[in-house]
């Protein structure tokens, strides 16, 4: 059994819903999220794509983050899901240098402060403390929400169909881009879409074997897999492009103004 | 919370799209990391030199010196720079055998392993180093002894001046350091190092190792010069991220590190010195060579520097344009 996911790109709307799921889920800090939405534009001078990538750890089945890491806190379970044991991990941020994929994300002071800072923890925060301890000085990474996939086999559920054994982000993609499941069974939902979808990886190239496919037009994909032209140029990715401000710093000065 | 914090928050996807420069190891406390890998350069690169001096009988005690500040180089500046770095530091001992068997797969951890290893065999040597030195005590068992350990810990000095290159160039995130070349060119250089400081060690001593430390310091440094080329030559074709790191390098922000302190404070000072002074035959003045002496360091510092500093990501994402 060997967990995986996979993304349609054609299909996410770049709603952020995933990444907020997430963050409810595991009561992450402010200033720390583990999926993250990548904006890409691609203008090849006559047309422009827009894609959004949905990224997260790629729970590799080869990962080099498990590899370097000195202490053995990062670790491969069996079912393919490469967690970290924060009682072990005593920072060295190797495992952020490491991961091909930049999805981890070291907790620092800095990054763990309250929702509000300068005011009271909110009762978010206070149970988030109770139920889902982080501990600065440690690295994070996604871990495929672990805890619902062994909560739900233990009562007998099948993560990918069952939601209370899916994962959050899965469960709360109002687009359905997001489709989690068994890769080693060739007949699950995941395994069927890679085949006809002619889903890919990133950087196949590193041998790292990731459990987190896509599924595009562009890259490996079939051209009936892109997205309507309405859909990669909506208003409301508009308006969301002028939030990835950086790159455009006189948009950014603007708006700083 | 305003407007323009928000946005910050953003900024770390770009490196998905672009190639951004890596600063878990080289910014903030990241600095601690690069102070860290030099005084490991410095501190093995003295071992390594006094054990070649103390084959000699000629340069006991400049031998013994010098390999007692290589150790202080080691454990007093080296190994608390990395402790006071890590997140978690007193959970340190999780690296080591038996709580851990991450030494099979993770440099850092052999790394570490290896360092603690090195200072207890270079301990027990310089003892007898110092023994030998001072003609405290003598005889055919205290030499055999100084011998095997000198040995023991001359391995793990070896694997304690590489090993940081070793972790480094594992890392296929970062194509300019994901290169075999880059462990040899770290233990070469922290061997130069090593030999211009022992030339420090002598004018203190009165023991006449300049001579030799000089011409052992010319032919290495041209090969570390000609190995720096190769590499980044190498580095220029490898991909496009790292030829990119290459031109940060050479041309971007971080040039004035490599022409400045690596170029010319590093190899080409230390370099003419030694070269005029086997041309004309007369010793360099002892002003002269403190002068190349602290030339030489600078470029340790600035080597590990430049290499950290451009270590750049490449992108996850296929070419495209970020927002």
């Amino acid at each position: 059994m060997r967990w995986g996911m996979v993304i349609n790109l054609a299909k996410c709307t770049r709603c952020h819903g995933c990444v907020a799921a997430c963050r409810i889920e595991h009561f992450l800090p402010l200033r720390l999220t583990w999926p993250r939405l990548v904006a890409l534009e691609v203008d090849d001078g006559f047309s422009v794509d827009v894609s959004t990538y949905p990224v997260r750890c790629n729970q590799c089945k080869e990962a080099p983050c498990v590899q370097v890491c000195p202490t053995e806190a990062s670790y491969k379970r069996e079912d393919g899901i490469v967690a970290v044991d924060h009682n072990k991990c005593f920072g060295c941020r190797y495992c952020v240098i490491a991961c091909p994929y930049q999805n981890r994300t070291y907790l620092s002071r800095k990054r763990s402060v309250n929702y509000f800072p300068g005011h009271a923890t909110t009762g978010f925060e206070k149970k988030g403390k109770d139920l889902y301890p982080h501990v600065p000085g440690t690295t994070e990474k996604c871990n495929f929400c672990m805890e619902r996939i062994d909560a739900g086999l233990a009562k007998g559920l099948k993560p990918g169909i069952d939601r209370e054994a899916t994962p959050a982000c899965v469960n709360t993609c109002q687009a359905r881009a997001l489709t989690f499941g068994d890769l080693d069974d060739p007949y699950s939902n995941v395994s069927k879409l890679i085949r006809e979808k002619n889903g890919f990886v990133l950087h196949e190239e590193y041998g790292t074997e990731p459990s987190v496919y896509y599924i595009d037009y562009r890259l490996g994909g079939a051209l009936s897999n892109k997205a309507p032209v309405d859909a990669q140029t909506g208003h409301h990715m508009q308006h969301l492009s002028t939030v990835y401000a950086p790159s455009k710093p006189k948009l950014a000065k603007k708006y700083e103004d | 919370m305003n407007a323009r914090t928000a946005r910050q928050w953003m900024v770390p996807h770009e490196w998905m799209i672009k190639p951004m420069a890596q600063t878990e190891w080289i910014s903030g406390k990241g600095l601690l990391v690069w102070l860290a890998e030099v005084f490991s350069a410095l501190g093995t690169g003295l071992y390594l030199v006094s054990i070649f001096f103390a084959l000699g009988s000629e340069f006991e005690v400049t031998a013994f010196w010098t390999g007692i500040l290589g150790w202080i180089g080691v454990a007093v500046f080296k190994l608390p720079l990395h402790f006071l770095y890590l997140g978690k530091p007193w959970r340190f001992w999780r690296a080591f055998p038996p709580f851990s068997n991450a030494w099979r797969t993770s440099w850092f951890s052999r790394g570490i392993v290896f360092t603690i290893i090195f200072l207890g065999f270079a301990a027990v040597q310089l003892v007898l180093q110092g023994l030998i030195a001072y003609d405290v005590a003598s005889g055919t068992g205290i030499d055999v002894a100084n011998y095997i350990f000198m040995f023991l810990a001359g391995v793990c000095c070896v694997i304690t001046s590489i090993y940081c290159g070793f972790a480094m160039s594992y890392c296929k995130s970062v194509p300019f350091w994901n290169t075999g070349l880059l462990p040899f060119v770290f233990l070469l250089m922290a061997v130069a190092d090593g030999l211009a400081l022992i030339m420090g060690v002598g004018l203190v001593t009165g023991e006449d190792v300049i001579p030799s430390a000089e011409s052992a310091t010319r032919i290495l440094l041209i090969i570390n010069a000609l190995l720096i080329i190769v590499y980044l030559v190498n580095a220029n074709y490898q991909s496009v991220t790292a030829e990119l790191s290459v031109k940060e390098l050479i041309r971007g922000r971080v040039a004035w590190v490599f022409w400045l302190g690596i170029v010319i404070l590093g190899i080409v000072v230390p370099l003419v010195i030694s070269i005029v002074s086997y041309f004309t035959g007369a010793e360099a003045s002892a002003g002269l060579l403190v002068f190349a002496i602290i030339c030489h360091t600078i470029g340790a510092f600035s080597l590990k520097y430049g290499v950290l500093k451009v270590g750049i990501y490449r992108p996850i994402l296929p070419k495209g344009r970020a927002y």
